[in-house]
């Protein structure tokens, strides 16, 4: 197989004012780069904020944290970075006009992005019946609410449910925690519904064999938003779910 | 094309491809990486031996040092940023480095006390109160 970059039909138009073609991929991928740099800069203030509460409060977040679901978070850990494999094969096949095989790696990366909202819907609704929403009904260390079951729990096979922790550490200190908790995993399932929206429409318009797909960049675009998101939650994962004593 | 005059795009390019092509198997290896990391990940966090568990902050940095391990994998190889051009790896790296020193700002935060500010509790408060400097919980 040669070493070429496959383009379909005559390949992409160059435009007056890049000099080549790789000039005017190269600014696609460096557009696409200050895209993401600007979410290093939004999530970077979020993960800051982390820094200085965990920092200042490490016994109640570490009593918090316990009461997260670490298997599930693994479990969405691996999902994601299954999808981001997928991804990586997507734009290889995209690169060498493998078609088919492109659409399939971008369907099962759809398929994981849905799995991982899925198994995140456990993890809220088990929360929210919990009381550990930060709302008006929070509440924590407060044995009524503590026994109170959930089904997102209960409905859960038995190798993913964890032993239950006592709440331990100052309540108010907990709702800070799962004040950014729900801030910065929600955010990032926000990234994920974007990339599903993102990945769809790239389906699209692959199959119907739209003018706008000349090559492989729409695609090499996508699969970079798609390992953003991916990123994000490489330091989420452990910082949220594997807090150390 | 760039066959008339100067191409001055290689001075961007340092002989890098904006098009190179992640081979089949290199994917798999890094993904063989991703994994493997994940559950050194985990393993460390919840099965490592009693005496080395309570260090807390050894154990916080081998989080994220593995953590930056599978980043730096993602990074380079599946965003393409070991094969890009040298425009692509200063966007790339900027943004990083804008990241690392946004956390300068603990500077400030770990020398100096809070100043209480009203919020919409009822007692006058803030997430961090003047006294948590000495007493944190």
């Amino acid at each position: 197989m040669s070493d070429h970059v496959a383009k379909h039909g005559d390949g992409p138009e160059v435009y007056f004012q890049y000099e080549d073609i790789d000039q005017q991929q190269e600014s696609y991928v460096v557009g696409m780069w200050s895209f993401l740099v600007t979410e290093v800069m939004f999530f970077g203030a979020l993960f800051l904020i982390y820094t200085l509460y965990r920092w200042k409060f490490h016994g109640t977040f570490f009593g918090a944290h316990e009461q997260l679901n670490w298997k599930m978070g693994g479990l969405n850990t691996m999902v994601l970075l299954f999808s981001s494999v997928m991804v990586a094969f997507a734009v290889h096949f995209a690169q060498k006009g493998k078609t088919n095989k492109q659409l399939v790696c971008l369907g099962v990366t759809l398929l994981c992005a849905f799995g991982f909202l899925v198994i995140k819907t456990f993890e809220y609704g088990a929360k929210f019946d919990h009381h550990l929403f930060p709302n008006h009904s929070f509440s924590y260390a407060d044995p009524e609410h503590h026994e109170s079951k959930s089904w997102w729990d209960e409905a859960l096979p038995a190798a993913l449910k964890i032993e239950k922790h006592e709440q331990e550490g100052n309540p108010k200190n907990a709702r800070l925690f799962y004040s950014i908790y729900f801030t910065m995993t929600g955010l990032h399932g926000l990234h994920v519904i974007i990339g599903i929206i993102a990945i769809t429409a790239l389906m699209v318009l692959i199959k119907i064999r739209s003018p706008l797909i000349t090559d492989y960049i729409p695609t090499e675009l996508v699969g970079l938003y798609w390992h953003f998101v991916d990123l994000v939650w490489i330091f989420l994962y452990p910082l949220f779910y594997l807090i150390p004593r | 094309m760039a066959d008339h005059g100067h191409d001055h795009s290689e001075m961007t390019k340092g002989g890098a491809h904006a098009n190179h092509i992640l081979s089949e198997r290199t994917i798999l290896i890094v993904a063989g990486g991703l994994f493997f990391l994940m559950a050194l990940t985990i393993g460390a966090a919840i099965y490592m031996p009693e005496p080395f568990k309570g260090w807390t902050i050894p154990m916080q940095c081998l989080a994220l040092a593995i953590a930056v391990a599978k980043a730096c994998l993602v990074v380079y190889y599946y965003m393409g940023v070991k094969f890009g051009t040298r425009l692509i790896k200063i966007f790339a790296y900027g943004g990083f480095v804008w990241f690392f020193m946004l956390f300068i700002m603990m500077i400030d935060y770990t020398t100096r006390p809070m100043e209480p500010v009203p919020g919409w509790e009822k007692q006058t408060s803030s997430a961090l109160p003047r006294d948590t400097v000495k007493n944190p919980e």
